[in-house]
């Protein structure tokens, strides 16, 4: 029994005796890393269940394979009791699942009347295009939902609230069973988020089952008939929302992980101002940011997804342009959009996008390291590769870098071994100041506490070291001092004696 | 984006006057602007003869480009065009001289032709190769498999069939060249499936954005795979008629013949990006530059220049493009 939004009097009762649908048992594996481990999701038709977790826990995994983004490894998924097997995203369509994505899937060429169709297009005798019934139908759409958006627009012209509305729209305009809505609400106003509430409620009242993926506790406790909590990778809890408050919620997200990952082997932070920022901002994201970074000392940046940390990161690094404030590193001023500078006072990023922004992947060990420092190894103009490889061999055995050899081309290494690399590239050039950017993104659990280990290390050695992190174990685990952002602005600094889960949640909330 | 296509921005014919306002309504001033200047600069420019024949010289880069348009708005590209343009006058004129027959001749040629199709096709959707690498081998194979059965020289048509000259120098109503027809209710043709079927949809959609395409449950594979089958298909086509054209397989027929229609196809706004352009404006690209070629061979301008000229256009054509949707994103 599916269910239309658009003629919603045309659809038969729905049984709600039946789930419908059942994840049991779901695995998934990336390389070097267990994104879904045995993971069970019961979704009841006319309800509201809510999915949450942090960065990482792998909420966006579970909804890609609903979604056949992905293939699972194992596990069953039923539909009203009939197992499925969803081997594309068609596969899943074909069912009724329909899926808003966080990230914004729409041809940005297209009408927004054709992208709400495009998952099928109205065809009239011959099979042509009936673009009549789909000009009208978007807009009976639009009007249902309430959301005031010009079916004749050119999707890319949209500003991006819009553009979700689309998307929203878009999985009303078939017939669906299970509605998937990753973040939906990530750049609507409030106004806006209470059409979109209006309209999940309406959904779950024909009989749809509702998935609503987001960690905004309230919107949560707003909507949500049941939560189900991820944390790394695995099933946590189930419970309906009744029986949950903001803390055990928290809780459940969070976990209480062992300290032990963490020795903290470094002294007190020195006092000396490595880095120092001062009013920053950026043309899309940064407001007014101001901070001082000590030689010595971990600074931890922490915020949801959005909150503007990746964008600091590579401002502060003289990568990407700003449109006021100062930063100086070790009390030289860097002009912005400027890394060749930057880099020669002695700040770098180890990036979060290891993959594009950090590793030449076809090249070998060695001169993925020696990237950042050829001029030092130059002679008359030429590379000294005996001493080039002699000063990489060094890094690699220092901090025990996993390789076959300096020759090994780097895609090949594990995620932790390749951040290792692409910290001594860093080291091997000599800094002030190193930004890390989420720096265990993809990297599995035991070579997770190697990086954090070089992370101590480093500040020990009277580096600078800030750290951008979604990773609250990260955060309390590493830093001498929390930051905190939302939405492009720095709401909390303080210090990690002060620092409580609930204090940085908070100001990570706004 | 851009400005560049009409064909994905229309939702619909009724909004074809507001939507005409743009990259279309610049190539055909251009256009216009071509036929004026040397309308008065060069003798029997202007004239139903010349004017017919230049559309007759057209018609091969016309129907080709058809082709080579839509693999561009899948994301692709397909060069081995010119090359099957001289492989399939083999079968075709190999076929006709033994069977007396151009049906079974041009049956066989289609045949050779939805091969090669299926090759560049398969071997770019399905195996993963990048399309500019496979249709330039395709290309080198064909060319030196045609040296190689030719010996370097023309095979003539023996049997001088009359159907087979009529598609040479026929003309409807005594007017217009069969070969234009032919471009011309194929390009009407794949202009309304472009518009009007959900197949030209999925098209743009591949070419547009293949992870939202995939995401929409398009089969972004099968799509690129048709979109290589309909170039070569056309090219098929355009071959025939060239075949017909001259009276014999020649191993030189269609050299650089890929090249101009690429030309021709970037000049009329299509993106080698995927996603954006129309065939309307791909068949204006067309006949600018062959308007171009006849006046300034009207005038006298020896060919070397109008390859530089035509060089000069394509870069400044695309320049402006280029410029004009920057200005739009940052504004």
């Amino acid at each position: 029994m599916s269910v239309d939004f658009l003629h919603p009097g045309e659809g038969a009762a729905v049984d709600t005796s039946v789930p419908a649908l059942e994840m049991r048992g779901i695995d998934k594996r990336f390389p070097g890393v267990v994104a879904l481990d045995n993971v069970d999701l019961t979704l009841e038709p006319g309800k509201i269940h809510a999915l949450m977790g942090e960065n990482g826990a792998g909420k966006s995994t579970l909804i890609k394979i609903m979604a056949g983004v992905y293939g699972k490894d194992a596990g069953t998924i039923r539909m009203r009791g009939r197992e499925l097997d969803i081997k594309s995203p068609r596969d899943s369509l074909k069912e009724g699942i329909k899926v808003v994505f966080q990230e914004i899937a729409l041809i940005s060429e297209f009408t927004v009347a054709e992208n709400i169709f495009l998952e099928g297009y109205p065809t009239g005798k011959g099979g042509s295009i009936d673009w009549r019934k789909i000009r009208a139908d978007s807009a009976a759409l639009f009007n249902r939902i309430g959301f005031n958006v010009d079916p004749a627009a050119r999707t890319g012209s949209l500003p991006v609230s819009q553009q979700q509305m689309v998307e929203i729209a878009r999985a009303l305009a078939h017939e669906a069973r299970v509605v998937v809505m990753d973040e939906p609400t990530s750049s609507l106003t409030p106004n806006e988020i209470s059409l979109l509430f209006t309209v999940i409620r309406r959904l779950a009242a024909l009989g749809i089952a509702v998935l609503y993926v987001s960690h905004k506790l309230d919107e949560v406790f707003e909507i949500a008939d049941t939560v189900t909590v991820l944390r790394d990778g695995r099933h946590v809890s189930t419970r309906p929302i009744g029986d949950h408050t903001n803390d055990t919620l928290i809780q459940d997200m969070i976990g209480r992980r062992i300290e032990s990952l963490f020795p903290r082997k470094r002294g007190a932070p020195g006092s000396k101002v490595a880095l120092s920022v001062q009013g920053l901002s950026t043309a899309k994201k940064l407001k007014d940011v101001s901070f001082e970074a000590h030689a010595g000392e971990v600074l931890g940046f922490f915020g949801l997804m959005g909150a503007g940390r990746t964008e600091l990161a590579k401002a502060v690094v003289g990568f990407d342009p700003i449109t006021s404030g100062t930063i100086s590193v070790d009390g030289h001023r860097l002009l912005p959009h400027d890394t060749h500078t930057g880099v020669r006072l002695g700040i770098g990023l180890l990036t979060e996008d290891r993959k594009s922004e950090g590793l030449m992947g076809e090249l070998p060990v060695y001169q993925n390291a020696s990237l950042a420092s050829l001029g030092a190894f130059a002679r008359m103009g030429f590379i000294d590769k005996a001493g080039e490889r002699k000063a990489v061999q060094d890094y690699v055995d220092r901090f025990r870098i996993k390789t076959p050899s300096l020759f090994q081309e780097i895609k090949n290494l594990s995620g932790g071994n390749q951040q290792k690399v692409l910290i001594s590239r860093w080291l091997m050039r000599g800094l002030n100041v190193i930004v890390v950017d989420e720096p265990t993104r993809g990297i599995d659990v035991g070579a997770k506490s190697e990086i954090f280990a070089l992370i101590d290390r480093l500040a020990g050695e009277g580096l600078a070291v800030v750290m951008m992190t979604s990773e609250m174990p990260e955060l309390l685990g590493l830093s001498d001092r929390v930051a905190v952002m939302c939405e492009g602005r720095l709401t909390a600094i303080m210090s990690r004696d002060d620092a409580t889960q609930e204090k940085i949640l908070n100001a990570a909330i706004g | 984006m851009s400005l560049a296509s009409t064909e994905t921005m229309r939702a619909g014919p009724s909004m074809l006057a507001r939507l005409f306002a743009r990259q279309e309504l610049a190539l055909l001033l251009c256009l216009i602007l071509v036929i004026a200047f040397f309308s008065f600069t060069a003798e029997n420019f202007f004239s139903v003869r010349n004017m017919t024949n230049v559309l007759g010289q057209a018609s091969l880069a016309l129907t080709a480009g058809i082709g080579c348009a839509i693999v561009f708005m899948s994301g692709e590209v397909d060069i081995s065009i010119g090359s099957l343009l001289a492989t399939i006058a083999l079968p075709l004129i190999i076929i006709m001289n033994d069977t007396n027959s151009l049906l079974l001749g041009v049956g066989g040629a289609l045949l050779f032709g939805l091969i090669i199709g299926v090759v560049n096709g398969y071997l770019t959707a399905y195996a993963g190769i990048n399309s500019l690498i496979v249709t330039l081998g395709t290309m080198f194979i064909m060319r030196g498999g045609v040296y190689l059965y030719t010996g370097q020289r023309a095979i003539p048509a023996d049997a001088a069939l009359d159907s087979f000259i009529a598609l040479s120098d026929g003309r409807l109503f005594n007017v217009v060249p069969y070969s234009a027809v032919i471009a011309i209710v194929l390009l009407a043709a794949f202009a309304y499936m472009m518009r009007h079927r959900p197949f030209g949809r999925q098209i743009y959609a591949v070419g547009g954005n293949p992870e939202v395409a995939r995401l929409a449950g398009y089969d972004v594979r099968r799509v690129k795979f048709i979109c290589f089958i309909i170039s070569a298909m056309l090219a098929t086509v355009a071959g025939i008629i060239l075949a017909a054209r001259v009276g014999s397989a020649q191993h030189t027929a269609g050299l650089n013949f890929e090249f101009q229609v690429v030309a021709a196809t970037v000049l009329g706004g299509v993106s080698l990006a995927g996603g954006i352009g129309s065939l309307t404006g791909m068949a204006l690209g067309v006949l600018i530059l062959q308007f171009l070629s006849n006046g300034l061979r009207g005038l006298g301008l020896p060919t070397e220049w109008q390859l530089v000229i035509t060089g000069m256009i394509i870069i400044a054509a695309v320049a402006f493009d280029e410029a004009k949707r920057r200005r739009i994103i940052g504004g």
